[in-house]
Order: C-alpha cells, then structure tokens, then sequence
C-alpha cells in the first residue's frame, strides 16, 4: 500500500532473505552423500600430481583414492588458500600472512596479509584474494559484523604484485577465465562479481544469493562449483542492522555465542536459538532457521545456478567452504562438520 | 552502566507500552472513531449555527431524531444480521399514511391507527424477511424492488385520499399529546427510540435471539453449522426493521398530522449512511445499536445543519455520500488490518539486567556443571504422549500426565507400556498434585484449576481471582495457570505466569518479560481464590517445604527460587533463595531426603541475556522479524537440579546431546526412581537415582500410610 514507506518508519521494514528455492532448492544431498575422509576442519581442496589435496587446519594432507590420508606438509600457521599451478607449482598463504609458492617465503606487499583464496590463471598468473586489511583469516566473523568492505583481489605475474580492485566486502573465492578476468565470490555481499583484469571493473554475476559464498572451482566440462559456507539468516540480517546490541555483544559475549553465521552448530546449549530452531516432540525442523548450513551449488557455463546439494538446519555437514570436481565426482569439504565428501555428478 | 542504557531502562519499564496493544483488544475501540466525528459535527454545527441548542429548536430536532433512530436502529439490526433493508423510506410512509388514513378518514381511535401503522410496517417487513431469509433472494435487490413498489403504492394512495384526509373533523388529545407534548421535558418519539434502543441493545448483547443474529451476520455458514435457525434469524431482522419504521411512521404521522408525496423519501439513504457512519459493519456481525444512534445523530445534526447554514439539497446530498463512502472504506481497513496492528503493537519488552550466573558448561568445574547423565534415562510412552509438561505418581505406582490434546493420561504401573486417557479436560494441563482425597488437581492452561475425582469426574475449581484495580484487560481470568501444591490444611497453592499471554504464547512473555506473574490460593472451604503476590517474571513451579512453614516457588525468565511463608514471623512475605541460575527453572518437586528437585526448562545464553538489556532490540526484532526467526533463549538443553531448604545446589543431570530429553519441565522422585516430563517433548523418561529411598513416595510423604 501507499502508506507502508511511512508507517515502516514506526514499525520497522520486515527484514527479508532470498529463499532456498528455484536452483537452491534443500535437499540433504551432502547428509546422505558418502564420506570420504573424516579431515578435521577440512577446507581448501585441490589436485596434485593427480591425486587431491585438502587443507585441516596446520597440516596439509595428500589423499589416496580410497580416501586415506597422508602429510604433505605442516605448517606453523593454519593454512588459509591453497592452489596448484598447471606446472605443479603448490602456492600455500597462512593465517599468519605468509604465502609460500613452490615451497619458497615469497616477498609480498604489506596490505596483501589476510589471503582467503588463490588461484592459477590460465597465462600462469596467481590470483590472489584479500579478505580484509583489518583481520587476518581466522577472525572472519569479527569482519562481517564490523561490517568491513576493505578486501581486494590481487595478481603475481613475474614477481609482481598488481592490485587489481579493492573496497570488496571479504572476497573469498576467485575463479579465473582465459580473458585475464576473474570471477570472485563477495562473501559478505552475497553475490558474485566479475572483475575485469585490467581495469578493475566490476560487473555482479550472480547476486542475492542465499548465503556466504565460498571458494569458487571450474567443471571439467564448463562452469563452476561454488561453496556456499553459512546461510543467510533474517535474525543475523537484523543483528547487523543494530548498532548497539551489536556492538554490546562483540565487546561482551564469547564470539562463538554471538548471534552471526558459523560454521558449526550445536555444540554448546551457550549458543544463540531462534524459535524456529526449538526442538519439539524430538525433531529438529529441517527448515528452521540456522546459523550454519552446507551447500555446493553447480554453476553452468555462464556462471548461472543450475542446482545444489545441501545439508539443512538439522543436518551436520555445515560450512562447506569448498568443493572441487576430480575424476567424474566432486568432492566436498564441510569445515564445520569435519569431512570430505563424495558427490557423483549428476 | 552507560547513560543510553539507563536512559533505556527508564524509557522502556517507566512508560507503559502494553496499554496500547492491551486498549486495541477492546471491542470499544472499534467506536472511537464515530465518536469522535459525533462530537466533533456538535461542537462544529451548534459553535457555527446561532440558536442550535435553543429549547425549542432541540425540542424539533429530536422529535425528528426520534423517529430517525427508530428506523436506524432497524437497519442496524438488519445489517448485524448481514442484510440491508433500503425498503425502510417506503415502510415509513406507507405506515405513516396508514395511520392516517385510519385516525383521519376511518375515524378510528388512535390506538388502532397506531396498530394499522406498526402492523403495515411488519407486514412489509415479513414479505421482506421471507423473500430474503426463506427464498433466499439477494436483499440489496428485493429491498431494492419493495422500495419502489412500496413507494408506487404509496404515491397512488397519496394522490388520491391526502385531501379526504386534510377535510376531516376527526379531533383526538390522545393524537396531539404524542405529536406535541412532551413527558419530563422529552417528546414521545425521544422516549419511544429510547425505550427501543435499550430493549434492542439488551437482546442483542444479552438475549439467545440477539446472539443467533449476531452470529448469523458474522459468519452464515458457521451459524448454521453450530446449529442455529438462520433463516428464520434473517426473518426476524427484516420484521423487526419493519416494525421500527412502521413505529417511525406513526409518530411522524402525530406530528404532521398528515402526509405528503415527499414523506419518507429518501431515507433508507439516510438511514443507511448513519448506521454505517456510527460504525456498524456492512459485513454483518459488528456492530451495535449505540453506534447506530450515534451514526443518527450525526447524520441528522449534518443534514439540518446543512440546510440552517442555506445549503441546497446537493450539497446535502454529496456531502452524505462521502460520508458514506469515508465510513465504508475505515471499515473495510480497519477489519483487516486490526488483527495486524494488533500484532505488531502488543509485543512490548522491558529492560532487564539479569545476574550473572555460573556457567554450567560441562567442564566448568561449577556447582551447575552439567553432564549426560539423562540421556541414560528409559523412555515411557515414546511417540505416544504429546508434552507431558508434569507427571505424577499414585499410591498404586501408577503414573499420570497431562497432554497437548488436553487430556491427562495414565500409565499402569508396573512396566508403563500401557496406557489409558484417565480424563479429558481440554486446555492444556500442566501442573498435578494430588490432595488427601487422592482427587488429581491440575493447573490447565488457559482454563484455571481443575480436579478430577478418582472416578474420572472433573470439576472446575476455579478460573479468577479478584480483578486488580489498574487492569485494563480484565486480569481476574487466568490466563496461564502453571503449577501447584496443596498445603496440609487443604489449601492449594498455585502459580498463574502471566496476564499478558495465554498459555500457548509463553515464547512472547518470556521476549516481552514484563513482570505479571502471580502467586495465587484457592481455599477449597469457601471456594475462594486470593492472589497473594503479583509483579513477578513468569512465576512457574510451586512446592510446599518439607517443614511446611513455607512454599518455594520459582520465577522463570529472572532464574530465581523464592521462599514464601506460611507461617512465622515473615508470613505473607517473599525471599529470595537462589538467584544465579543459568538455567530457566519450571517444576520443583520434593526429593526423598528432605530436599528439593527442581526441572530447568532451558539454558541462558549470553545473546539472550544481552538482549534483555536492549528492550528497543527486542521491540524491533518483533516487529521485523517473523516469530520463527525470534532469538529466545535455549530450550534445547535443559535438566534437573537437586537443591536444599539453604539453596545449596548438591546434583545435576543434563542431557547436553539434547537427544532424549532437550528441555525438561518436571520431574517426580517415586521409590528411588526419577520420572521426567517435558513440555515439547514426546516421552516421559525415568533415571534410577543413586541411593535414593526406595520406600519413599510422595503421596506418604505429603498424606501419610492408608
């Protein structure tokens, strides 16, 4: 009605989310897929020499093909991005701000100190994401509820670093095409922008999307995968619209009480609960709100949904921060529910 | 505590919002509006026209409105019926000529033209009653058809025999006291309307006849699926129209002493305009017969102030219909969207600094550290019982709980897999206690206090208490009966949690958390029910203590257990006994060795707690938000705490997975066994206790050996 701009002033604009629906239709595709490796904190996934990698934490670990585990590597700071060039070249970035590239220290502009996502250009050249200058990975949710837009997205070619656009809001995923542009994830956006490699413009490729999204990885046959590693949530929405009852809760609640996405929930009854989230005559309702969920969306050849696999409210494998397609499957790693996945291509 | 923050305590529990939400439940809001215009068209007409209120010029006008009213009054009870009567002009002159044409050419007596006038003005009125209640026709259309023909009829007869009338002699005192005279300085219209109004107003509001039309006009098929005789109920609406107009036109007839081809024209239109302008529905089933009036006076004070001011009849005319058109579109958007301002408005939270509790975490270290011990616990009646918010044990070791479905059911003892519906009540019963007579009292949400005699009669005890002196919603009902105890004099001791929500809506109280709980008694001697404390944040689970000198009782949002005394020195006072809980405590029950069970409902947490010092926070978060989306404390963990009469904590029980038992409401210790309820669960659970008595019963304890 006419009258509702006015009367919103007295009774508040209903806060409102894009629903789970149409290509991000719920399923419980990841609950039911198969395990394939119970990898504490299981989070950034690649392919070396053919067999895959995954990140947990400090350590990186190699996999067989039956999912058996073995160190690559460990470092001194858990490990934030990984990325492996079409020659094999392994570049590692750390919480601490270190980036190592074929196992050297590599020399890097200051501001370059929060790395969330790296990744090889098909001209050899390393992407690489900035989340934030004010918080190193780790410290994400401090981030988005000080509702931070200072991440950039950066290039290394021959040694030298070129910023190619900043102002972005936790850019957490990069997907690099044959141009010299680069699709990244704006986490804390909900969308997916297109930069363009020289210029730095910045066009959206998808937008209100129903999440955080994560990394970004291409499909053998065109397109992407993009992990989606917390849902949107309208108590969160209104939460971060509140100055002080946010500002309040950083400065006095623990931060895994604070009413902001996660990557797991559950584990302790000093967590934030929505009615919705209540648990009557024994069931969890799978459609309640949530703080945390898992979601791998395929994206088709001009970067638009085409369908997803979930793990809902009630499910466990929450905060999939990113998923990559290997010999026919695609492979799921959920940080919060402490594994890898196998999905078949459908 | 900063300056914003006090300053919010003070905006948020100083001014009271609640009275907002709590006035837009009244009915009588609906009629604020036509009030206002009521007065505002007095004050406007007799401040602009010199001499308005003149005795002779009032004395005119409400002979007029007399005999207006009479015909709104029958409108407005056609329309509560859901109908529409435009024939009530054509009635009015026909009944009016009627007379007439009795007293004057018949040379009747006045009685008879009186009942000539009445019974034309019924005849009309039952043909239009029996084409629209037993034919079924559309009454905007056969009123529509009765007016013109009616209004034919009338017009011939005028014509023809308006002279026969002016030239006869006929002479009556009985004729012109009625049209002249007055009775205690008001006309005999002024009194008939009256009269009629009041006999009106008490069967509409008070009488079966006026229920069944009321509810005819709210909703047709709803009326004739509870039974009632609807169209027989449309019938009698138009009759009674008829009658009132008939009425209407025999006191016009007095007062002019003749009739003319202009009588009556018009005034279904007016009359009309006036019952919807004072706020009655055209929907059907809203409405009343004093805003009928107040609609009459308004519309009569502004059509004759009009033509005083040298207004012609256009402007008459437009300046009715728009303010038909005003009315009918404030109608139509009030109706729907009342429930939706009364949504958004009556959510209306306070500031609350909560004492920091110990944390009960596991691995905490302190007194309310909890484990899993619950999650050990058998389940009885798994997926068959629906929220057994209280349990309770018999003499026979039988076990008994109330449901969701309002119905308190009993497992047999001695392994609990079968079951029988002991008693239905309906509502929601909570808490149970057993009195000397082994009769089972219960609390019933939404209902009041309840007993049920061993051979299954329930009877009601009782559902008010007096009512406060600065309640606007009638706070004598109680809304939320929880818990109860029954002392060893008989007496029963019983917590009502809120007046601001029904039992249903206990998630609201607890984001409002407004401090209405009471503490009530029911003296079973005299039937009488006395609130003994008020103010309180959800009061919920009561228990005698052991000595009896006194009875511990729990308030929920706040955490705390109260101690209030029977006897002694601080009879009839409250203290507090433990106040830095991190769980929401709801049942307390006795425990064999002369302590105290008490059940938590639910866990702090730190947002929760923040939020409730952000009333504004809270206030937004209802109004944008749907309540699903809510934060509210969390009611996935709970567990059960033992305590004794100092408000020493010595165990805990959790069930920190939140598999069996995620939120426990009540627990009974029965020979070394512990048996669990939980509002939103579907099982009761039952936990061996450790060294407890095994001997040990409640009923002994509370009764002693039969």
């Amino acid at each position: 009605m006419f009258l509702d701009p006015i009367l919103d002033i007295f009774r508040g604009k209903t806060i409102t989310i894009p629903p789970l629906d149409g290509a991000y239709r719920a399923n419980t595709a990841l609950d039911d897929a198969p395990l394939f490796s119970d990898l504490a904190q299981a989070d950034n996934l690649a392919i070396l020499d053919g067999s895959l990698i995954a990140s947990s934490d400090n350590t990186l670990c190699r996999f067989d093909a039956k999912g058996h585990a073995k160190t690559l590597a460990e470092y001194a700071a858990p490990i934030t991005a990984i990325a492996v060039s079409a020659s094999g070249e392994l570049a590692v970035a750390l919480d601490d701000g270190t980036l190592m590239i074929g196992g050297e220290l590599c020399e890097k502009p200051d501001e370059l100190a929060c790395i969330t996502a790296l990744a090889y250009g098909s001209d050899g050249a390393l992407w690489l994401a900035n989340g934030s200058t004010k918080h190193p990975p780790s410290d994400w949710v401090v981030d988005l509820m000080e509702k931070n837009a200072s991440g950039s997205v950066w290039r290394r070619k021959a040694g030298e670093f070129v910023k190619v656009a900043g102002g972005l809001a936790w850019p957490y995923g990069l997907l690099p095409d044959d141009k010299g542009n680069v699709v990244v994830s704006e986490s804390w956006q909900h969308r997916l922008v297109r930069l363009d490699g020289g210029s730095g413009k910045i066009t959206p490729v998808i937008t209100h999307i129903p999440g955080y999204p994560a990394r970004l990885s291409p499909r053998a046959g065109g397109g992407a995968l993009m992990s989606v590693f917390a849902p949107r949530n309208r108590l969160i929405e209104l939460v971060l619209l509140e100055k002080h009852y946010r500002a309040d809760m950083m400065a006095e609640v623990p931060r895994r009480f604070w009413i902001a996405p996660a990557l797991a929930t559950g584990a302790s009854f000093m967590e934030p609960l929505q009615i919705g989230g209540m648990k009557i005559m024994g069931v969890h309702k799978p459609w309640s709100p949530s703080r945390s969920y898992g979601m791998v969306v395929r994206l088709d050849s001009a970067l638009q949904p085409l369908d997803s696999y979930h793990s809902r409210a009630n499910g466990k494998r929450h905060g999939t921060c990113a998923a990559i397609e290997h010999d026919g499957r695609i492979f799921a790693a959920s940080k919060g529910g402490n594994a890898i996945l196998t999905l078949d291509v459908a | 505590m900063t300056l914003r923050e006090r300053l919010h305590a003070w905006r948020y529990n100083l001014v009271p919002d609640h009275i907002i939400g709590e006035i837009l439940e009244k009915k009588w809001t609906d009629s604020a509006i036509p009030f206002v215009v009521l007065v505002a068209t007095v004050v406007g007409f007799g401040t602009a026209i010199p001499g308005f209120f003149s005795p002779y010029s009032l004395q005119e006008s409400t002979r007029q409105l007399g005999e207006f009213s009479l015909v709104v009054i029958g409108m407005t009870v056609v329309m509560l019926g859901g109908g529409i009567d435009l024939a009530v002009g054509a009635i009015f002159a026909l009944s009016a000529f009627a007379a007439i044409a009795t007293f004057f050419i018949f040379a009747m007596p006045v009685w008879v033209a009186c009942l000539a006038a009445v019974g034309t003005g019924v005849l009309i009125g039952a043909i239009n009653g029996f084409l629209i209640g037993y034919i079924r026709l559309r009454a905007f259309l056969t009123t529509l058809v009765t007016l013109i023909i009616g209004r034919a009829i009338f017009e011939i007869l005028i014509v023809n025999y308006a002279g026969k009338a002016q030239m006869s002699q006929v002479y009556s005192d009985l004729w012109d006291f009625i049209g002249d005279d007055t009775i205690l300085g008001a006309s005999v219209p002024v009194w008939t309307a009256l009269i009629i109004a009041v006999v009106a107003h008490i069967a509409l509001t008070r009488s079966r006849i006026g229920w069944h039309i009321l509810a005819v006009g709210g909703s047709r098929r709803s009326a004739h699926n509870a039974g009632i005789q609807v169209r027989k109920m449309v019938f009698l609406t138009y009759v009674f129209s008829g009658f009132t107009s008939g009425l209407a036109g025999f006191l016009f007839a007095t007062r002019l002493s003749g009739a003319g081809i202009g009588t009556g024209h018009g005034l279904e239109i007016l009359a009309l305009t006036a019952a919807v302008v004072g706020g009655n529905s055209l929907g059907g089933g809203r409405g009343s017969i004093v805003k009928g009036l107040m609609g009459a006076i308004i519309v009569l004070v502004m059509t004759n102030g009009l033509i005083r001011l040298g207004y012609g009849t256009g402007t008459n005319q437009m300046v009715l219909g728009v303010l038909l058109a005003a009315a009918v579109t404030i109608d139509i958007r009030w109706l729907k969207n009342r429930h939706k301002v009364l949504n958004e408005m009556y959510v209306a939270p306070v500031y609350l600094n909560m004492v920091d509790a110990p944390s009960a975490e596991a691995g905490s270290g302190t007194k309310y550290e909890l484990n899993s011990k619950l999650s050990q616990a058998r389940s009885i009646g798994l997926g068959e019982v629906e929220g057994p918010e209280d349990v309770i044990l018999d003499r026979n070791d039988n076990l008994y709980c109330g449901t969701r479905h309002g119905e308190v059911v009993r497992f047999f003892a001695p392994d609990y897999t079968d079951w029988e519906v002991f008693a239905h009540v309906g509502g929601f019963p909570l808490g149970l206690a057993f009195d000397k007579d082994e009769n089972l009292i219960s609390c019933v949400g939404a209902m009041g206090l309840y007993s049920i005699t061993p051979d299954r009669k329930v009877t009601r005890l009782t559902a008010e208490t007096r009512r406060s002196l600065t309640s606007i919603v009638d706070d004598a009902v109680l809304r939320d009966p929880n818990d109860l105890d029954i002392a060893p004099d008989g007496k029963i001791y019983f917590t009502d949690s809120t007046k601001r929500y029904d039992a249903h809506d206990w998630t609201l109280d607890s984001i409002e958390n407004r401090g209405t709980g009471r503490l009530l008694v029911y003296n079973p001697e005299d039937g009488s029910t006395k609130t003994l404390l008020d103010g309180y944040h959800y009061t919920n689970g009561v228990t005698i203590a052991h000595d009896k000198k006194s009875l511990l009782f729990c308030e929920t949002w706040t955490c705390r257990i109260h101690r209030y005394w029977l006897e002694g020195p601080k009879k009839g006072k409250a203290e507090i006994l433990i106040d830095d809980l991190p769980g929401y405590p709801d049942n307390i029950n006795r425990a064999s060795d002369g302590t105290y069970w008490m059940a938590w409902l639910g866990m702090r947490t730190p947002s929760f707690d923040l939020s409730l010092r952000h009333p504004d926070f809270r206030k937004r978060m209802t109004r944008r938000l749907p309540q699903d989306e809510w934060l509210f404390a969390n009611v996935n963990n709970g567990g059960v705490v033992k305590f004794d009469d100092r408000g020493k904590i010595l165990m805990t029980l959790g069930d920190l997975e939140g598999k069996s038992h995620p939120s426990v409401t009540s627990m009974r210790e029965h020979k070394g066994q512990l048996f669990i309820g939980g509002i939103l669960n579907n099982r009761i659970g039952v936990f061996d206790i450790e060294g407890a008595d095994k001997t040990w019963t409640a009923p002994v304890d509370y009764w002693g050996e039969k």
